[in-house]
């Protein structure tokens, strides 16, 4: 029974831990559904983000309006990226979109450790990261507050975005772009101003996923390669879809974690780090448009 | 040439270049009176798809550029407005190959088309009962995803989602490619409804000259990048040398206009010279 709890326990904590990486590769998703691009900027978003917010506790701000403060500035973030990079580049191959990305996060990364400097920031949410004694008492499962805290923060939002795009006007002007920006064009959908709403969207998501992967492992510079683990999740989830970013984080969140419990004390530990992209390659091989990738519909 | 009010588009000599060097139009002048359906025919690379970008303004995106003459569309001179201006305007380009939103349902393409107008849940509700009544056939496949409907269908919801903007002037690029003939004419029909009822005018691009032209008003034929010959559309029904070479009633092979008026200039030479 215990060594069954324990199991239970190993997987909960996984799942909780993935939902953190859907978050993060939720981003990746908005951008990718709007302009096929893969944002190689969106783990400097993320830096940038939970940075500037606790530059802004810092100067004694109260929580939510160093909050609504970050979210305005992640969103004036969108703005100058769609001005600044995007608009300049309308029409060009995704290969230079892609490598405007990249320059974008090494702009992102400077100018954050310019203005709030490079060493290792705490960020307390009042949330501690230690089991909830309810369910130690009466489960006898030992999960922690903030991971539960993250969890259920990640979902919402996830739950929430994905509603807007279902049954808003901009979220269908959203899936219209994604399908086909030319024929969106046509019928009068203003490109500019679905691609702003979708970086301020991927910022204010990368703000929420800073602030979750920052109280627990510290706003550091680091949070930039964490967040490239969403690759491996939406290879295995598909780059253009909402549930797949939800599930495939799920998937690499137990993965990772049953993997480093049972098999990892026979490769020194640390496994943690690569399994997952050894299940995105197996994914690449047997299944590359991914678990829910939208498949190219094509009627011969 | 001057536009005149009852015209809602003209077209003045306009030449356009892609990419700075690939020129696709030389001389291309045509005019859409208000409420009319105007084809325009010729073949693969005429210029048909790129006159109609043109006035569409959707040029822009693919690196084309109007370098000569003026287009004026409602009184509006053309320049550098975008799409979604147009479509603002009251002009709605139905592109080629139909590109519906494949992963979208049929319905909510067409709702997609009332993109540019602030219009409440009701009033949506409405302006698709207006178009279901033209497209009754996607009103039973309104909860598909377009992306599995049939060819004949997805041109339909193209069409339909253009309607959906409450446009003056509708452009269509070839809605007859690759459909079945009884579909062609189904379609055809729902444009000249649209035409009639709701009073849009017509710029349409056609390969299959004839039921163009059993459509239409007026006609022009455009070959590489210039007008060869234009006309009411009776008229050119009847004309030989359209029927010769758009219509195929020949015993000899496809040729060029370009051969045709030389042909002619030659046998004139020799009725001359004997």
């Amino acid at each position: 029974m215990t060594e069954f709890l324990f199991f239970f326990e190993v997987v909960l904590a996984g799942m909780l831990a993935g939902t953190m990486y859907s978050l993060v590769a939720l981003g990746f998703v908005l951008i990718y559904k709007a302009s096929s691009t893969f944002n190689f900027a969106q783990g400097a978003m993320v830096f940038f983000a939970v940075l500037a917010f606790v530059g802004l506790m810092e100067l004694g701000l109260p929580f939510g309006v160093a909050f609504v403060a970050t979210a305005l500035l992640m969103v004036a973030v969108g703005y100058c990226t769609e001005r600044l990079v995007l608009e300049p580049l309308m029409n060009q191959s995704h290969d230079t979109m892609l490598m405007a990305t990249i320059g974008l996060g090494f702009v992102l990364e400077g100018l954050a450790q310019a203005v709030w400097g490079v060493e290792v920031r705490r960020l307390d949410l009042g949330i501690g990261d230690f089991p909830i004694p309810w369910l130690v008492d009466n489960l006898g499962l030992f999960v922690s507050a903030l991971d539960v805290t993250a969890g259920v923060v990640a979902a919402a939002l996830i739950g929430t975005l994905a509603l807007l795009f279902k049954y808003t006007k901009m979220g269908l002007g959203l899936r219209a772009v994604a399908d086909d920006p030319g024929a969106a064009a046509s019928i009068g959908i203003p490109l500019k101003n679905i691609m702003l709403a979708v970086w301020s969207a991927a910022g204010i998501v990368a703000l929420v996923a800073g602030m979750l992967w920052g109280a627990r492992a510290g706003v550091q510079f680091a949070l930039v390669d964490l967040a490239l683990k969403a690759l491996p999740v939406l290879i295995i989830g598909g780059f253009s879809s909402i549930p797949g970013a939800i599930v495939g984080g799920l998937i690499i969140g137990v993965t990772e974690k049953t993997l480093e419990v049972y098999i990892g004390p026979y490769f020194g530990g640390g496994i943690e780090g690569w399994a997952p992209y050894v299940l995105a390659i197996f994914f690449l091989l047997y299944r590359p448009e991914g678990l829910f990738g939208e498949k190219i519909i094509r009627r011969v | 040439m001057n536009a005149k009010a009852d015209d809602i588009l003209t077209v003045e000599s306009i030449e356009v270049v892609y990419d700075n060097v690939i020129s696709a139009l030389h001389d291309v002048s045509l005019t859409v009176p208000r409420g009319k359906i105007v084809a325009l025919l010729g073949g693969n690379g005429a210029g048909k798809s790129t006159t109609l970008k043109a006035v569409s303004t959707m040029l822009q995106g693919e690196r084309g550029k109007v370098t000569r003459g003026t287009i004026t569309y409602d009184g509006v001179v053309v320049g550098d407005q975008k799409p979604s201006d147009m479509v603002r305007l009251g002009m709605v380009q139905v592109l080629e190959g139909r590109r519906c939103f494949g992963h979208l349902t049929v319905e909510e393409n067409i709702i997609a088309g009332a993109y540019s107008r602030k219009l409440s849940k009701a009033d949506i509700q409405t302006e698709l009962a207006r178009i279901y009544a033209y497209f009754k056939r996607l009103k039973d496949r309104r909860k598909s995803q377009a992306g599995y409907t049939s060819g004949g269908e997805q041109q339909m919801v193209a069409v339909a989602r253009a309607m959906m903007a409450k446009p003056k002037m509708l452009l269509l690029d070839e809605p007859s490619m690759g459909l079945a003939p009884q579909l062609v004419a189904e379609i055809f029909n729902i444009v000249r409804e649209l035409n009639q009822n709701e009073g849009v005018s017509i710029l349409l691009a056609e390969q299959n000259t004839n039921v163009a032209l059993r459509n239409a008003d007026y006609g022009y034929i455009i070959e590489t990048g210039n007008v060869m010959l234009h006309g009411a559309a009776e008229s050119l029904l009847k004309d030989d040398k359209v029927m010769e070479l758009y219509l195929g009633i020949s015993k000899e092979g496809r040729k060029n206009f370009r051969d045709v008026l030389r042909e002619e200039s030659q046998s004139h030479a020799a009725i001359h010279h004997g």
